[in-house]
């Protein structure tokens, strides 16, 4: 028997506490390979349940401008998916969290099996390829179904019923909910339909949803964490990385308590 | 077989590779087109606006002196001639009507040269809608006179300050708009490229190019040639001729500075498959999987993409595709103007050019070129390009 997934394990454990998932969101080698690192650990030991690690990619069609830059200067310094696998072995020595590797799909295709390999002996638990709806995953199903790695399939605000009946029916690990009609990139007012959409979702399917895009402060996490199973933040905390690029201890300092500022809401 | 196939595949290439919010919209637009396109009244429409606005059917014109020195017979499909300079407002006088139809208010669109850019805005001028079109910086400061046109037919230009700032950003620019204002926006996409059912909505209303030449000539061609970017106004000419096998057909993509140094557009002569911009495709991408910065004087060819259908050809050798340098073409430019008078597009230059790569095959031949645009907007670069090069001899 394979082992069971850790996203399984960790939404399990939750359930059982009646919690929900922090789910914190940063780019590999933004700013740096190292210092992206410590970013990484440094929401482990601040409350992340679950981590989402962006690997930079040159056209990222569904992100707003703080993600963009964040692959900008990530960019910078070419990052190959060999750097995001050995990047995941670190973190995971450090503490053994569930991964998601989010990415467009190009950097996965052009590797296809070799892909799945190497996201395997990393460690990956999940991966999200916010271009890859359901209909064209075939491939990369293929490749990653027996080696325990779950694809993440998002549903939107624009997703009809019966769309939304057919992925979750293929959905693994939890589903992700984006939570406005736009890209990446924190609000400041959330749309009211979340936690009715929510609702829509968990009653068709027992799976966890998570809801991301847009996030920015305790008080929505708490709000969404009240129907929600999982919070997603990101722009947020790269936000972080852009204002204090150039005092690294300040930086840390800030994503540590927003991290657990966070997590001690939900 | 049809192709594409249900879901929008040539093969192993076009399909739909675009985030969830995306999705139904562009199912919506699917089922919509599908419903229409036989639609007496729809294709009524779209000739009436062909015929009376666009000046179509556009002349094939046996271009006597060109012929002569190629010892063949070649003619020119002059898209040229059309309303607005180029073949472009094909496709923007048929998804403009499938915009109205579908009631939408609001259009989108990307630009690189700004053919495409100003073909959108003329006719949501014409057909009353609002219209924003991205552009990337680079692109606005070297193609200032179609941004001016495009703003006096009344759109709004926005420039594109992320990536490359050219087309490919332009294009990414305007999905990030298209997501967030999917429920008021049509995005006209400007070449057979996309998402499905883009590729092959392009494709259906570039047609009239081939359909027209099959009625004009009264016989078939031996050969037909097309500059490629995107690939719209090749698949044009050529769609209505896949079926005879005896034509021979050839795609000339943008050599840039030469395959060999890495600068150039052409994405199935140096490039690889891959995913972007919504569909399964032949990129110019490094060994990462990332979207390489393509280069061309055209800056219409200047993208690092093609449409599916053209890569799905490529593999199975239906269309030959080769490229031609800045220099063959800015040649074949010169040629033209001083054989025929007719001034011809950068991009529909290197169709001209490659001419001069299969003098030997051509001989004796029947040959057609898409005369894909005119060169009004190019007098800045041919001029600053013939300078730069005098200076260096
Ligand atoms: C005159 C002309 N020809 C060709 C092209 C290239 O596009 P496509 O390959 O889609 O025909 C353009 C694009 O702007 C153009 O303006």
């Amino acid at each position: 028997m394979s082992k069971e997934n850790k996203i399984d394990t960790v939404f399990k454990r939750l359930r059982t506490e009646n919690k929900t998932a922090f789910i914190p969101f940063i780019s590999i080698g933004d700013p740096d390979i190292e210092t992206s690192l410590e970013i990484a650990k440094t929401l482990v030991k601040n409350g992340a349940d679950i981590i989402e690690l962006g690997f930079p990619f040159s056209d990222p069609m569904a992100d707003g401008k703080v993600i963009q830059k964040s692959y900008e200067r990530a960019l910078k310094r070419k990052i190959s998916m060999k750097d995001a696998f050995n990047f995941i072995k670190k973190l995971k020595t450090y503490r053994d969290i569930p991964v998601i590797l989010f990415t467009y799909y190009n950097p996965v295709f052009i590797l296809g099996e070799k892909f799945a390999e190497g996201a395997q002996s990393a460690g990956i638990d999940g991966i999200l390829a916010v271009d890859l709806p359901p209909e064209e995953s075939a491939e990369l199903t293929k490749y990653i179904q027996d080696k325990n790695i779950y694809q993440i399939y998002l549903l939107a605000p624009t997703t009809g019923n019966e769309r939304m009946k057919d992925i979750l029916s293929c959905a693994k690990g939890f589903v992700y909910y984006v939570s406005v009609t736009g890209v990446t990139g924190a609000r400041k007012n959330l749309p009211e339909t979340i936690r009715t959409k929510v609702k829509e979702i968990k009653k068709i399917s027992s799976i966890p949803v998570g809801v991301g895009f847009g996030i920015s402060s305790k008080e929505q996490a708490k709000d969404i964490g009240k129907s929600a199973d999982a919070v997603i933040i990101g722009s947020k905390i790269i936000q972080f990385i852009e204002d204090n690029i150039n005092d690294k201890p300040a930086m840390l300092r800030k994503i540590a308590e927003f991290s657990s500022g966070i997590k001690s809401s939900l | 077989m049809q192709l594409p196939d249900k879901k929008g595949h040539f093969g192993e290439y076009g399909g739909r590779y675009i985030s969830e919010t995306l999705m139904p919209a562009v199912i919506e637009l699917e089922l919509f087109y599908k419903k229409i396109k036989n639609d007496k009244e729809f294709i009524k429409e779209f000739n009436y606006y062909l015929k009376n606005y666009v000046g179509r059917p556009s002349p094939l014109y046996f271009a006597k002196r060109l012929s002569d020195v190629y010892k063949s017979d070649i003619y020119l499909k002059r898209e040229d001639l059309n309303h607005t300079g180029a073949h472009k407002i094909n496709n923007t006088i048929g998804q403009a009507l499938l915009a109205v139809k579908m009631g939408k208010k609001r259009i989108i669109a990307e630009t690189g040269a700004g053919q495409h850019g100003v073909a959108t805005a003329t006719v949501c001028a014409l057909f009353d809608l609002e219209c924003e079109v991205f552009m990337g910086k680079k692109d606005v400061e070297r193609q200032k006179q179609n941004v001016f046109r495009m703003e006096l037919l009344g759109a709004k230009v926005n420039p594109v300050e992320s990536g490359s700032q050219t087309l490919k950003d332009a294009m990414n620019e305007a999905l990030r708009d298209w997501i967030t204002n999917i429920k008021t926006t049509y995005y006209m996409i400007g070449t057979v490229a996309g998402p499905h059912p883009y590729p092959l909505i392009v494709r259906d209303f570039q047609s009239v190019i081939g359909k027209e030449v099959l009625k004009q000539l009264k016989k078939l061609p031996d050969i037909l040639i097309a500059c490629v970017g995107g690939g719209s106004n090749a698949l044009g000419l050529f769609y209505p001729f896949f079926k005879y096998y005896q034509v021979d057909m050839y795609g000339v993509e943008a050599g840039g500075c030469g395959i060999e140094t890495g600068m150039h557009a052409a994405s199935i002569s140096g490039g690889a498959p891959g995913v972007l911009h919504g569909n399964k495709t032949y990129l110019l991408q490094d060994e990462f999987g990332r979207i390489a910065d393509a280069h061309s004087i055209a800056a219409g060819l200047d993208y690092p993409g093609i449409g599916p259908e053209h890569s799905y050809f490529a593999d199975k050798k239906r269309i030959i595709f080769d490229s031609v340098t800045d220099e063959e073409a800015v040649t074949a430019f010169q040629k033209l103007c001083r054989l025929e008078g007719i001034i011809p597009a950068l991009e529909s230059s290197h169709a001209v050019a490659y001419l001069e790569k299969i003098k030997k095959e051509i001989k004796g031949k029947t040959v057609v070129i898409n005369l894909s645009g005119r060169g009004d907007k190019d007098m800045h670069t041919i001029s600053d390009y013939l300078a730069s090069n005098t200076l260096k001899k």
